[in-house]
């Protein structure tokens, strides 16, 4: 980072539409004129959210906007700008957003370029813990301003007007749960902020929690207020000790500042927020097993109808949503329903948070926008596959999602385009997987964790998960017969159909996903033996080979003494003896053990 | 009639003047991640030496805070040094011996560490 600007360019579809590519070439040509190229950097960004106003091009340090950029207008920015240090006024827009606050510190980056903070725009520039801070970035803003100039059907309409549907998975829209709970007539109705968060490898709602609790609470209180509730909870899992504390922290804060609480900002509104701690259990965040843990019974899910905006906590009008919808609302209420409508595609609109794990270089949290291919994500954001690996495929959705081939590379994020290519959006897990890695044994994976969450009401998804698990975990020994791939077909066809709640309906997903995807593999397993990726211990053996030096590190290191061989002389393994724990494959520094 | 937004309105202000005067002028703000991710690699000590620093009086010009996790999860702990008219310094794996480094040489002495920033 040894240069002085930094110039980011908008790499949006709209900003490209208007030239945004022939820009980026005046400007690197200009520098080059003006011997400026070795200090400065050219970044190039996702969508800026500014596309009425496009090509877009930021500068740094300082970060002036500039708006409807022009080849023509390239030699007076150079100069004006880098030169001279002035601003060229009439280019410069005063466009700023919610999301622009993050992009001020981070935009800059390659990682962080591409991406656009709508829901997590406050994560990593303000001190969780301390309430100005959130006050200071127009917190609790869209609230006064709800409650001071909009009816309560004023608001849902905004909300649907957005298109924001819900983040947890199911992408259901937002705005209409919100008009179903808000013509319920009651007496009493809830609000709950679902923050059980439960996909292995998942960390989203945490981080979203940790890094920003206010942000949450103002949306419930805005839902709170567009339904007609004036009690609010946020249902979190107790392995989550940070983020209740810091939601502690906020919620007293909140209160103190009459931010919450009875008459809210000396109005008539009154808002209360509170927290129950879930065990940990998966199935708690299907809605109405959530509902029947609050009122303190065993967390199980009911049939539906009634939905919970008719009949939900304890009987009342319930209205319910995920953590990173929740965090949306402020930014539709002041940012507006029109702009955030513009950003996404045709039916999925703003943006979306995904925890990027497993074999990618950068792992991480992002939020980008709807429409965003795999292929963006994994490379421009991911940084690709580390130690030249080839990619395999993509899993999205968590256990009750689906792994899409490389094939499906080029799919937009959204909630239909992921549906149709045979995975799901979910709640924003996303996990890359590369050559190295097995099918069969992740989608035995995803299994042994569904089969123990499994709540064990619905016979096909109690029984039928554990049979799935143990045909799977057969096959993976090397014990696979044939038939198995159609049995595993028509027991999760049958696990889809008849189970009640979203759990036992999405379990088999990631096995007939890539069964369908991937059936040569599960073949290979069965017919010949083999595990092409060499990780089904079962399948493989392990063999010294011609590298081996005699150290004798494997022979000391291996439990069952299968190893022998005299110092300085080739070692050899008892393949009778042999418990393939890999130990010997790890301790070797000469690479001379192979798996084969 | 004061209406929320009025409320609203005038508690930001004081938010902000409470942010203000307890520096946050300053030329250089420090932000150190402090998220169960970020701490679980080790963030706390870092925090402390950022503490320590500034509670041993050396730096009158430096604001600290803590942050909540940006999302460089394979580069935690993370922090950034960012300073008025200049480009914002990220910072990627700081430990403690890093961290002391930083307030050495770029809180003290105004040099950008290359080797450890990230883009």
């Amino acid at each position: 980072m040894t240069e002085e600007f930094v110039i980011t360019i908008c790499d949006g579809t709209t900003c490209i539409n208007h030239g945004g590519k022939q820009i980026q070439t005046a400007l690197q040509e200009q520098l080059k004129l003006n011997s400026l190229s070795d200090k400065t950097r050219i970044n190039l960004s996702g969508c800026l959210g500014m596309c009425t106003k496009g090509p877009i091009i930021v500068i740094n340090p300082g970060y002036t906007i500039y708006g409807n950029v022009r080849v023509e207008d390239i030699p007076e920015i150079v100069e004006k700008h880098l030169l001279e240090g002035k601003e060229v006024a009439r280019l410069v827009i005063q466009e700023d957003h919610l999301y622009n606050r993050f992009f001020r510190i981070f935009g800059d980056s390659r990682f962080f370029g591409r991406q656009m903070r709508i829901s997590l725009r406050n994560c990593g520039i303000i001190d969780p813990e301390k309430c100005d801070d959130y006050l200071a970035l127009r917190g609790y803003e869209a609230l006064a301003k709800v409650i001071t100039n909009m009816s309560p059907a004023e608001v849902i309409e905004e909300v649907k007007k957005s298109g924001l549907r819900g983040r947890g998975g199911a992408g259901f829209p937002t705005g209409l749960k919100w008009e179903f709970t808000a013509r319920e007539k009651s007496d009493r109705k809830y609000v709950i902020c679902n923050a059980d968060e439960g996909d292995p490898g998942a960390f989203m709602d945490r981080s979203a929690i940790e890094g920003d609790p206010h942000t949450i609470l103002e949306g419930m209180a805005i839902g709170g207020y567009a339904i007609g509730a004036d009690k609010g909870i946020v249902y979190i899992r107790a392995e989550y000790p940070l983020a209740i504390r810091r939601l502690k922290i906020a919620i007293q804060q909140a209160t103190e500042q009459g931010l919450l609480g009875r008459n809210i900002l000396d109005s008539d509104f009154s808002f209360d927020i509170e927290l129950r701690l879930g065990a940990g259990a998966f199935v708690c965040g299907e809605e109405t097993a959530l509902i029947k843990s609050i009122e303190g019974g065993r967390g199980m899910p009911r049939p539906r109808p009634p939905y919970p905006s008719v009949s939900g906590l304890f009987d009342k009008p319930t209205l319910i949503n995920n953590v990173e919808t929740w965090a949306n609302i402020p930014v539709i209420i002041l940012d507006g329903a029109d702009w955030f409508n513009s950003i996404g595609t045709k039916t999925s609109k703003g943006t979306k948070v995904f925890a990027l794990a497993g074999k990618v270089i950068n792992t991480g949290l992002i939020e980008v926008p709807m429409g965003t291919t795999l292929k963006e994500i994994i490379y421009d954001i991911g940084g690709g596959i580390p130690d030249g690996k080839k990619l395999k495929a993509v899993q999205t959705g968590g256990p009750s999602g689906g792994c899409l081939p490389d094939k499906f590379i080029d799919t937009p994020v959204d909630y239909e385009s992921l549906t149709e290519a045979g995975s799901i959006m979910g709640s924003g897990g996303m996990i890359i997987i590369d050559e190295d890695s097995c099918m069969v044994d992740i989608a035995k994976f995803f299994l042994e964790f569904t089969q123990n969450e499994s709540c064990g009401k619905c016979t096909p998804c109690r029984e039928g998960t554990k049979r799935m698990f143990e045909i799977l975990t057969r096959i993976t020994e090397g014990k696979g017969e044939p038939g198995d791939i159609e049995k595993l077909e028509r027991l999760g066809n049958m696990i889809k159909k008849a189970s009640l709640c979203g759990l036992g309906q999405s379990a088999p997903n990631p096995v007939l996903s890539t069964i369908k995807n991937f059936r040569q593999e599960y073949e290979e397993h069965i017919h010949q033996k083999k595990c092409r990726a060499r990780v089904c211990s079962g399948l493989i053996t392990y063999q010294i080979t011609e590298k081996c030096t005699g150290c004798t590190a494997c022979k000391r290191i291996c439990p069952v003494a299968a190893i022998s061989g005299s110092p300085k002389k080739m070692h050899t393994i008892n393949q009778e003896k042999c418990i393939k724990c890999g130990l010997c494959f790890e301790t070797c520094k000469f690479d001379a053990i192979e798996k084969v | 009639m004061v209406t929320p937004l009025d409320v609203i309105k005038k508690k930001r202000a004081e938010a902000v003047s409470r942010i203000i005067s307890k520096n946050f002028l300053a030329t250089k703000r420090v932000y150190v991640g402090m998220a169960t991710c970020e701490i679980a690699a080790g963030s706390d000590e870092v925090m402390q030496v950022f503490r320590d620093a500034l509670e041993k009086g050396k730096f009158t010009d430096v604001y600290l805070s803590q942050k909540g996790c940006a999302g460089r999860c394979n580069l935690e702990p993370t922090v950034e040094v960012i300073e008025v008219g200049k480009n914002p310094v990220r910072y990627g794996k700081i430990n403690k011996e890093r961290a002391q480094q930083i307030v050495e040489r770029h809180l003290k002495n105004g040099e950008v560490i290359n080797e450890w920033t990230i883009d």
